[in-house]
């Protein structure tokens, strides 16, 4: 997929997403993913197998993340030059919410 | 006390695929067990008597997953009950808080979104042979003998009708599928 049509199903992204794309900043199966975004929010989010699995399909499907080796029947992903572009317009649009709004509250 | 129970047309008494999760728990919670899906499950269902569990079903509709799918479910603690065409199902039991597969809403809607395109593929198949006999009714009726344009005739409603219960399971199931 390209990076513009990346950015208009990607932009603004879900809080799942965006934490599954986060953690494929580092090569990682489905249950380390679920236990690393779990650690970040401090158990607030504890994802679910399905979730896990059919995100990591769209992403990888779209060539924002990709598969990097299998272990056993686990599959290790990590995320690619298009998924790092997406997360990083992300993290500035999330950056220019906060900003706009952070005097007022 | 039978320790057996037969269930028929399951699936079709239960739509949604989270309110078949719920049946499953509730059968789960008074003793009755289904150790294993199968492909006519949605049919005939055995349930066997056992002790009362708490139990929490996943219903997952995936046509053809990939390699890691049992994996990464195995992972998270579920247990695989098999297929009932292309529904898989799951299992956990559990204390306290429920567990969910399907932790957010984005995936509740995408998991009833499949469950959704596996009914249109039935529908479109028995929408299609409801216009082919249409139109073999409408231009080769004269050519059919008595016998064969009543058995013709019969066999239009009776895939008519299958069509608009299918067209009513979609609307349906398109209408609750944030559920």
């Amino acid at each position: 997929m390209s990076l513009e049509k990346a950015r208009k199903r990607y932009i603004p992204m879900s809080e799942t997403m965006f934490y599954i794309l986060f953690s494929l900043k580092q090569e990682r199966h489905g249950y380390a993913i679920m236990q690393r975004v779990k650690e970040l929010t401090q158990g607030r989010i504890t994802l679910g197998a399905g979730t896990v699995y059919s995100s990591l399909g769209k992403l990888e499907s779209d060539g924002l993340i990709q598969g990097v080796r299998e272990e056993g029947r686990r599959k290790i992903y990590t995320i690619t030059p298009v998924g790092s572009e997406i997360l990083c317009e992300e993290v500035a649009r999330i950056t220019e919410l906060y900003n706009n709004v952070k005097e007022s509250l | 006390m039978t320790d057996r129970k037969i269930v028929l047309f399951s699936a079709f008494r239960y739509l949604l695929p989270s309110d078949y999760e719920n049946w499953l728990e509730r059968m789960a919670a008074e003793g009755w067990h289904i150790n294993r899906f199968r492909q006519w499950s949605s049919i005939v269902m055995t349930f066997r008597r056992g002790e009362p569990k708490r139990y929490r079903f996943v219903y997952d509709p995936q046509v053809s997953p990939r390699k890691e799918y049992i994996a990464t479910y195995e992972q998270f603690g579920w247990e695989y009950l098999g297929r009932m065409a292309s529904a898989h199902f799951w299992r956990m039991e559990y204390e306290g808080e429920r567990p969910e597969a399907f932790s957010d809403q984005e995936s509740i809607v995408r998991r009833n979104k499949r469950t959704i395109a596996a009914v249109s593929v039935s529908f479109s198949i028995f929408l299609i042979t409801v216009l082919v006999v249409g139109i073999l009714l409408l231009f080769f009726a004269d050519s059919l003998s008595e016998i064969d344009r009543t058995q013709v005739v019969v066999a239009e409603g009776f895939f008519g009708v299958i069509t608009i219960a299918l067209g009513t399971v979609m609307v349906f199931l398109r209408k609750n599928e944030s559920r």
